[in-house]
């Protein structure tokens, strides 16, 4: 089982603190600060154990990137985890994920959400 | 005919008695003139027939005829010139001495011609005075008895004591007639007045009424806001100039219209024809709110007109007043966007700075010391009261733009308390306070409800309850409160609220006194925040307070979501 976790958040911040609460459970990381870039890494990548989805990204939204990774056979055993600030579109997303984190996210809540899930 | 016999029978003198007696008077002399003359005609008719009068005979009656012609012009004059009372005196006189010339001194005395005297007597208590008949009764008495002495008879007492029985219901019927009139002209004068009166009443009322409604078309007249007065089937009936400006119509096609026609005018918003449509079906006295007209935004507001003159206090119309809300609207448009635009980006560096003071406090890059863990606390306490002031402010922007809205779904109750002590255990054990909560018995276990924005308002009261409480316990209950409604309560053991603070509470960016908000700090948004969430759920909100005992906030919401 691939231990890998993708990060989709261009807030170069948020993103450094999602990746260090993730490695701190063990998590490799990866990061991608861009949509566009988040479509090719999706379309052409391997499949992470997760991903943190920001919905809010420039060129191409979180919404089509979720469109990707659910019309995607690879992704099947993905757990998909998106970060918003906006509390309704966290509510439109809820069936096709497996957490809506709403920000502002916690360090120590992220990490003890994704050490849950964490492959033993 | 009749001016004309008026004004040779009427004598034009201040006293009304005296000008009745007066013309009472002139009407006996018209009335003996024209006797006088038929007899004459009579006499000389009767002559021409039979020759039955000697020349000296005629001579005698024409004598007479002219005599007593003479006579009541002369008395007339009198009556009209000089005095009534003198005038009535000498024709009595004169009639006393015609008749004792007109025939038999024994047919006068005690026959046929008796009856002649009662006439003065009859007649003196109406020309002259009621008490004027004695006089004449008693001068008609010494005449006859003269005339009887004269004649060697023996004078009739009866016909005197009939005199006299006559003269004193003369007198009484007279003086009877003169106080009947007195009385009426009493009553004549007094309606007189009366009517003098209320004419002059209602012309003061009248004019007073001119200058008010004067006053009062000149008040609307210079009023900025547009008003328009609708009767109780919404035509409008008055419309101020300002109105005209405003809707950029002439008021021909406002005044006399009906307020449908208005509302189908095109430049009206088509979202604002609803609101215009609901204040007229309902007819009931909205609160006041906005239109869009044209290029401008109108605040309308409106009030019923009753008629409280009458006891029955009924509905006769509405008054609107509309307001141009134009700069307003742009200002609130732009500081609401502006919040929002602000409040967005500001939470990204937030979040940021909470992440990371959560790293130190975790110790991720390696041991850290007690005084800096404290101050990594401080950091993220701090960074989180900023927060959640950006999200008030968010709402607060979203509320006033109109742009909140609530999303109802079925909730459960129990989850909303789980929820709300994973958030809140710490905050109330961190002060050593309990959290504790129960939910009623008889409150079904699926609600209807926004369930993000019910656990924002108790995040809100809760977080104040705790706020404010220094020991004791903070209690959330949810109560079934009737057949139709449910609702929340927030019960506090804390300082309390001070009676003269209550009103303001709800107010955006109040705290109650100075001092608290040093303790506190804060804006003093949620409780604003909170009142206009539950208004926007149909739900209605209480507060109870003791100081030093406690404060309770209650939530009534209906089960049914109209």
């Amino acid at each position: 089982m691939s231990n890998l976790a993708l990060i989709i958040e261009d807030d170069e911040d948020l993103a450094n603190i999602f990746a260090e609460a993730l490695r701190g459970v063990g998590f490799e990381v990866e990061h991608v600060p861009d949509g566009k870039l988040a479509q090719e890494r999706l379309k052409n990548g391997n499949a992470p154990f997760v991903i943190l989805l920001d919905m809010h990204l420039p060129h191409v939204s979180g919404a089509d990137l979720l469109t990707i990774i659910k019309g995607d056979e690879k992704f099947a055993k993905t757990m998909t985890l998106i970060t918003t600030a906006d509390a309704r579109m966290g509510d439109l997303y809820s069936d096709q994920v497996d957490f809506v984190l709403i920000k502002p996210i916690s360090f120590v809540q992220l990490r003890d959400l994704t050490a849950r899930l964490k492959p033993k | 005919m009749k001016k004309i016999i008026d004004s040779i029978l009427n004598v034009s003198v201040p006293d009304p008695d005296d000008a009745r007696r007066r013309r009472l008077l002139n009407i006996l002399l018209l009335g003996n003139i024209i006797a006088v003359l038929l007899g004459l005609l009579a006499i000389l008719v009767a002559n021409l027939v039979s020759q039955q009068f000697t020349q000296s005979d005629m001579q005698i009656l024409l004598v007479g005829i002219l005599v007593i012609t003479l006579g009541i012009m002369g008395i007339y004059q009198i009556n009209r010139r000089f005095s009534g009372r003198w005038a009535a005196l000498l024709y009595l006189l004169l009639l006393n001495l015609i008749f004792t010339f007109t025939d038999s001194p024994a047919e006068l005395s005690n026959g046929r011609s008796l009856f002649l005297y009662t006439l003065p007597i009859a007649i003196s208590s109406l020309i002259l005075i009621p008490e004027a008949s004695f006089l004449f009764a008693i001068i008609g008495g010494g005449i006859v008895a003269g005339l009887a002495v004269s004649i060697n008879q023996t004078v009739n007492a009866f016909s005197i004591i009939g005199f006299l029985m006559l003269a004193l219901v003369s007198w009484l019927s007279a003086r009877s007639l003169e106080a009947a009139l007195k009385d009426l002209r009493a009553v004549n004068a007094n309606l007189d007045q009366q009517v003098i009166d209320r004419t002059q009443a209602l012309t003061q009322s009248l004019e007073r009424e001119r200058i008010e409604a004067g006053r009062n078309q000149a008040i609307l007249n210079s009023i900025a806001d547009g008003v328009i007065l609708f009767d109780r089937e919404w035509n409008a009936i008055l419309a101020n100039p300002a109105i005209k400006g405003m809707l950029e119509l002439p008021l021909e096609l406002i005044i006399n219209k009906n307020f449908r026609s208005l509302i189908e005018h095109p430049k009206l918003a088509p979202q604002s024809r609803g609101l215009l449509y609901a204040m007229v079906e309902h007819d009931t006295q909205p609160i006041g709110f906005r239109i869009v007209w044209g290029e401008k935004t109108l605040s309308v507001s409106a009030a019923q007109v009753y008629d409280n003159s009458k006891t029955t206090n009924s509905h006769i119309g509405t008054v609107t007043v509309f307001r141009d809300f134009t700069r307003e609207a742009e200002v609130e448009k732009l500081k609401s966007t502006f919040v929002g635009i602000v409040s967005h980006e500001l939470r990204t560096p937030l979040n940021a700075i909470l992440g990371y003071a959560e790293m130190f406090k975790e110790a991720v890059y390696g041991p850290m010391n007690d005084k800096q863990v404290n101050m990594a606390d401080r950091v993220m306490k701090n960074t989180q009261r900023l927060l959640a002031l950006i999200n008030d402010l968010l709402d607060q922007a979203q509320m006033e733009a109109g742009r909140l809205t609530i999303h109802n779904a079925p909730l459960r109750p129990a989850e909303l308390l789980d929820t709300l002590h994973g958030l809140m255990d710490k905050a109330a054990s961190d002060k050593r306070l309990r959290l504790t909560s129960e939910i009623e018995d008889d409150l079904p276990e699926i609600l209807n409800g926004d369930a993000a924005r019910l656990q924002q308002i108790l995040v809100n009261l809760v977080n104040n309850a705790i706020k404010f409480t220094e020991q004791g316990e903070v209690c959330v209950k949810f109560l079934r409160t009737d057949d139709a409604k449910w609702g929340l309560a927030v019960e506090d053991t804390g300082r309390g609220i001070p009676e003269s603070e209550l009103p303001y509470i709800f107010d955006t960016f109040r705290q109650v006194e100075g001092s608290t908000t040093r303790v506190h700090g804060g804006f003093g948004l949620g409780l604003a925040i909170v009142k206009q969430l539950v208004n926007l759920m149909s739900g209605d909100i209480k507060v109870e307070s003791q100081l030093d005992k406690g404060t309770k906030f209650t939530i009534i919401l209906p089960l049914v979501i109209p």
